[in-house]
């Protein structure tokens, strides 16, 4: 367990986000330790309002925290301008919403090589990458298709093939199947472990058990600061013939 | 009525019978309605039998059930604490979990946070293994929803699991 | 009564929720209602003050001016020889039927005035130092005539800077004022020969000054100031029974006095010199009525941007209230209840800011007795004010709200904004541009009709800027014409000017700040995700300010025709010369407003980009 920090994907300590003074003081993130290796899936799981959407918006940089310090691939991101900051956002940072944020007026693919274009990528190369990573995600066919024709699991589809199109070091998801019903989110689970099995390092913050279970840690939050961690290795003390109601 | 259940109840004090029948029908609230009291004496008498727990007589009241006291043996006690730490989930038997929860906080025998803990730690593997194999399948096999059933069962127990958690820590922090 | 209640309630909490939008609403239409204000209490002062003149100084119904070089007669000029002439057309004109009264004929001498390096023409009228029952100038400072003593005109005075007790020559003798009058028989300087037949009384030759301003000396002195070259004319006031007939009775009698073109002997009725004080007035009118207008129209189209940026929220407030059973009037009138309390504050507090100033650009001519002050602000006008303001508000949130309460629940609610626009085309071209301009273009893009409000509004802002600099430069070439003199009514022209180019500049602004708070407020959404998705916030800032320069060009290159056009429009229709501004101060104009809309586009814009993406795409919706 103890990753040389360099190697680290993500490392915070004592990470904290306030909001209000005095009596109206909140605590939403109150002293967040966490390392992230590479390769790693980490699910981050509470109930509602116990700060997790805002621990992962301080992770990815699109909001300042309170305190403490964050480093990304060993390099610090507390005395950083606004600028840098995007930049990270732009290159080593993919995000993925609950509600998705796709803008409706641009077809997938326009979606997608967004950011590249952004980054002042040539509209040539952007194209092409965002037509491959539709294609990795499934969804070749519906490239020119607006956001509005696609179904819910298909458009968070989208916006991860967005989140992967300047192949950052690590993605961040908050509550990606939170929209989605369970075919959607079997979709969404699917691509998720095709994208653990080709070592992308990702962070997820759900309260869906479905994603948490397949994740490498699970770690658990409320009233700011995280409670527990699980490794959810070994096997189980049942058949799963007995889990359906089959007599073992 | 669930052995275990009835031995954990008298893990807090020796009780009456019917003291033992009125804190289950407590602790069960409405589906307590549904609860036959015969079988809860029946299930003591046997207990007497394999010498998990022990009766004694009140003095001046005649030789029934109901009005005799129970109280742990030594090797019921061990009983009890083997069936706190299982996390077997054979099947929906919430019933049963929510008194182990009960009895344990009553008689202190256990933190019911760490139970519930290490349920959903265990609940979580399963469907973490369910789930690989839903995956696994094609499209929409016939195996593959009958794997979405388990999952969503799962899902379901899981959710409630997170209830009891958030109560069980407030009843905590309020006492 | 509950649901009234529940309306305001509503209304209430909603201005409350956005106070920045009701305050810039509020200010438009208070600037619009004050300028209202002015022009129709202005419109409302043309001829009162000269009845109270009238009033006062017991006023003439005819003023016969007799005499003068052309009456001189065949003996040539001299003074003799017009006093039997003059004395018959008096006994004529006296015994004229419908005449009750008279007082005079008085003598004028024609004179030059010296004071301080200052020479103007006099017209000095002969008068006993006894008042007289018809046409008794009002002394309103010093005392009336004296042997040696002057007494002048007050917008006269005011323009000769001359107080009593000043030392003043008259043809050369030294003469003291006595005092400061004010009359109803002649217009007060300088529209002293505006009278309708053109030209003064007197015609003193081409050496001397026109004469510009009315005096009064002892009957002796005016005698003594006459000369063989600038005789003696004679001034003679009648009463007529019906003063209203009095422009028919001059008509019938011209011939008496022996009016010929080039004589100006004539009878002038009191509605001529009415008029002529009126003129003053309207030029004053003049300069307030385009000024009006424009105002009208800047704050029209401030509050209809305004309005129509509210759409999103107003069609999802609305499906919330048909949701939870509101009937459609009830919903109606919520909708509407917001803009029109506002329109009915800024129509109060319009009316306070004009009447406050109108007694300033309203004080008449002063040569004409009384303000106008509270007696301008006749309920008449309140209402009409009010009722235009009303109208105003109701204008512009009209259209939006019947849309909104057509709208079904489900679709208002689902889906609270109209959809983005596609443009392949552009967003074909985006593609290959710098990220800020590619924000620019699909920003606009993805919204035509908020460019096409944000190009009318920038149009507007720059017909208002176009106009008042036509104004300048219109004025500026009227008054290359004076004399040396201060000219009064000029001043005050001149200052009216200044007020309205200040009211309409800050009109114009607030338009320009509207519309780009408008459009900032509307893109806050994209502009968040697109700093998600790696945008510095520079280049957020950036695409903003294009997406507004954009439709900002057209509309400001269209202000210049507009302003130009409005303007002459509003200047007689083109019955008086509208000068067009030098080119380069056009150019600076339009740079100018492009300049300011980039400006007040970076300011929000910034501030927006100060805020975490995180909160604005949590919060919104698309």
């Amino acid at each position: 367990m103890n990753d040389n920090a360099d190697a680290l994907v993500l490392r915070a300590r004592g990470l904290c986000k306030e909001y209000g003074k005095g009596e109206g003081l909140v605590r939403a993130v109150d002293g967040i330790d966490l390392d992230v290796a590479p390769g790693e899936t980490v699910a981050v799981m509470g109930p509602s309002g116990c700060g997790k959407s805002t621990l992962l918006h301080l992770l990815g940089g699109l909001d300042r925290p309170s305190g403490g310090d964050l480093w990304l691939a060993g390099r610090s991101l507390s005395g950083l301008g606004e600028r840098a900051l995007a930049r990270i956002r732009r290159d080593a940072v993919g995000f993925v919403f609950q509600a998705f944020h796709l803008m409706d007026e641009l077809t997938a693919v326009e979606n997608v090589e967004l950011p590249a274009l952004l980054a002042g990528r040539s509209p040539r190369a952007a194209r092409r990458r965002a037509a491959d990573l539709l294609d990795r995600v499934g969804l070749a066919d519906r490239a020119r298709f607006l956001p509005p024709a696609l179904s819910g699991g298909q458009r968070q589809r989208v916006a991860i093939a967005r989140a992967l199109v300047s192949d950052p070091l690590l993605v961040l998801a908050d509550e990606p199947t939170g929209n989605l019903d369970s075919e959607a989110t079997l979709e969404v689970l699917r691509l998720f472990d095709s994208l653990h099995s080709a070592g992308q390092t990702l962070v997820v913050v759900t309260h869906d058990s479905r994603i948490a279970a397949t994740a490498d840690r699970l770690i658990g939050m409320r009233d700011g600061a995280f409670v527990d961690e699980t490794r959810l290795t070994g096997g189980t003390t049942g058949s799963l013939g007995a889990l359906a109601g089959l007599e073992g | 009525m669930q052995q275990e259940v009835v031995l954990a109840m008298l893990a807090k004090e020796p009780s009456h019978g019917y003291e033992l029948r009125a804190r289950l029908r407590q602790a069960l609230g409405p589906l307590g309605e549904a609860m036959n009291d015969g079988q809860v004496y029946v299930t003591l008498t046997r207990l007497e039998k394999a010498g998990l727990a022990a009766s004694e007589q009140s003095a001046g009241l005649p030789d029934r059930p109901d009005r005799k006291v129970y109280a742990l043996t030594p090797v019921g006690r061990q009983r009890v604490a083997g069936w706190l730490a299982e996390v077997s989930w054979p099947k929906p038997d919430l019933a049963e979990f929510h008194l182990k929860l009960i009895a344990a906080a009553a008689a202190r025998l256990a933190d019911p946070l760490s139970i519930v803990d290490a349920q959903r730690r265990e609940l979580l593997r399963r469907l973490r293994e369910v789930q690989r194999a839903a995956m696994a399948e094609p499209g929409r096999s016939a195996a593959g929803l009958l794997l979405e059933g388990v999952v969503l069962r799962l899902q379901a127990d899981l959710h409630w699991l997170e209830a009891c958690e958030r109560t069980w820590t407030t009843r905590k922090d309020r006492s | 009564m509950g649901k009234v209640l529940l309306a305001g309630r509503l209304a209430a909490r909603d201005l409350r929720h956005r106070p920045g939008q009701a305050v810039l609403l509020l200010l438009a239409i208070t600037a619009a209602t004050a300028v209202l204000t002015l022009g129709l209490a202005l419109n409302g002062v043309t001829s009162q003050p000269y009845r109270q003149t009238r009033a006062a100084t017991s006023g003439p119904d005819i003023v016969a001016q007799l005499g003068g070089p052309a009456a001189a007669g065949p003996h040539g000029p001299g003074q003799g020889s017009a006093e039997p002439q003059v004395a018959g057309q008096v006994k004529a004109l006296v015994r004229a039927p419908g005449v009750t009264g008279h007082s005079g004929p008085y003598p004028v001498a024609s004179a030059l005035l010296r004071v301080r390096g200052l020479s103007a023409g006099v017209e000095a009228e002969g008068r006993g130092q006894a008042p007289s029952s018809l046409e008794q100038p009002e002394v309103t400072a010093g005392r009336w005539v004296r042997p040696g003593g002057v007494v002048l005109e007050r917008t006269f005075a005011e323009a000769l800077g001359v107080g009593v007790g000043d030392r003043v020559t008259l043809n050369s003798r030294p003469y003291a004022v006595a005092g400061i009058a004010v009359t109803a028989a002649e217009p007060p300087y300088p529209n002293l020969c505006y009278v309708s037949g053109g030209g003064c009384v007197i015609d003193l030759g081409p050496q001397s000054p026109v004469a510009d301003g009315m005096a009064w000396v002892t009957e002796p002195d005016a005698r003594a100031l006459a000369s063989p070259a600038a005789p003696l004319s004679y001034f003679l006031n009648l009463r007529l029974k019906d003063p209203a007939m009095a422009p028919a009775f001059a008509g019938k009698h011209s011939s008496t006095v022996g009016f010929h073109p080039a004589g100006n002997a004539q009878l002038i009725p009191w509605q001529d010199i009415a008029a002529a004080d009126g003129l003053l007035v309207a030029d004053e009118q003049s300069v307030l009525s385009p000024g009006a207008w424009l105002a009208g129209l800047l704050a029209l189209a401030t509050v209809t941007v305004l309005a129509g940026g509210r759409m999103a929220e107003r069609t999802r407030r609305v499906g919330l209230l048909k949701a939870v059973g509101a009937a459609p009037g009830l919903i109606a009138v919520v909708l509407l209840a917001e803009n029109l309390v506002l329109a009915l504050l800024a129509a109060a507090a319009g009316l306070a800011i004009g009447r406050l100033f109108a007694p300033l650009i309203t004080k008449p001519g002063a040569g004409l007795v009384g303000t106008p002050g509270a007696p301008s602000l006749t309920p008449s006008i309140a209402g009409l004010v009010v009722a235009v303001a009303l109208a105003v508000a109701l204008a512009a949130t009209l259209a939006p709200a019947i849309r909104a309460a057509r709208t079904s629940t489900v679709s208002a609610l689902a889906n609270a904004a109209r959809p983005p626009r596609r443009r392949a085309g552009l967003i074909v071209i985006s593609a290959r541009l710098p990220a800020a301009l590619l924000l620019g273009l699909r920003l606009v893009a993805r919204r035509p009709r908020r460019a096409v409000l944000s190009a009318a509004s920038i149009a507007v802002t720059a017909t208002g800027i176009v106009a008042v600099l036509t104004f300048h430069a219109t004025a500026n070439f009227k008054d290359s014409g004076s004399s040396g003199l201060g000219n009064p009514v000029l001043d005050r022209d001149e200052q009216m000017l200044m007020v309205l180019t200040v009211v309409l500049v800050t009109l114009a602004i607030l338009n320009a700040v509207c519309s780009t708070w408008a459009t900032v407020q509307d893109t806050r959404h994209a502009a968040a995700l697109a700093r998600a998705l790696g945008a510095t916030g520079r280049q957020v800032s950036a695409g903003l300010v294009a997406a507004q320069l954009i439709p900002a060009l057209p509309g400001a290159l269209l202000g210049v025709p507009l302003g130009l056009g409005l303007f002459a429009a509003a200047n007689g229709g083109g019955a008086r010369a509208t000068t067009i501004p030098p080119a380069w101060w056009l150019a600076a104009a339009v740079l100018g407003t492009l300049a300011a809309v980039a400006a007040l586009t970076t300011v929000p814009a910034r501030i927006g980009a100060g805020r975490p993406a995180a909160e604005i795409l949590a919060s919104d919706t698309v």
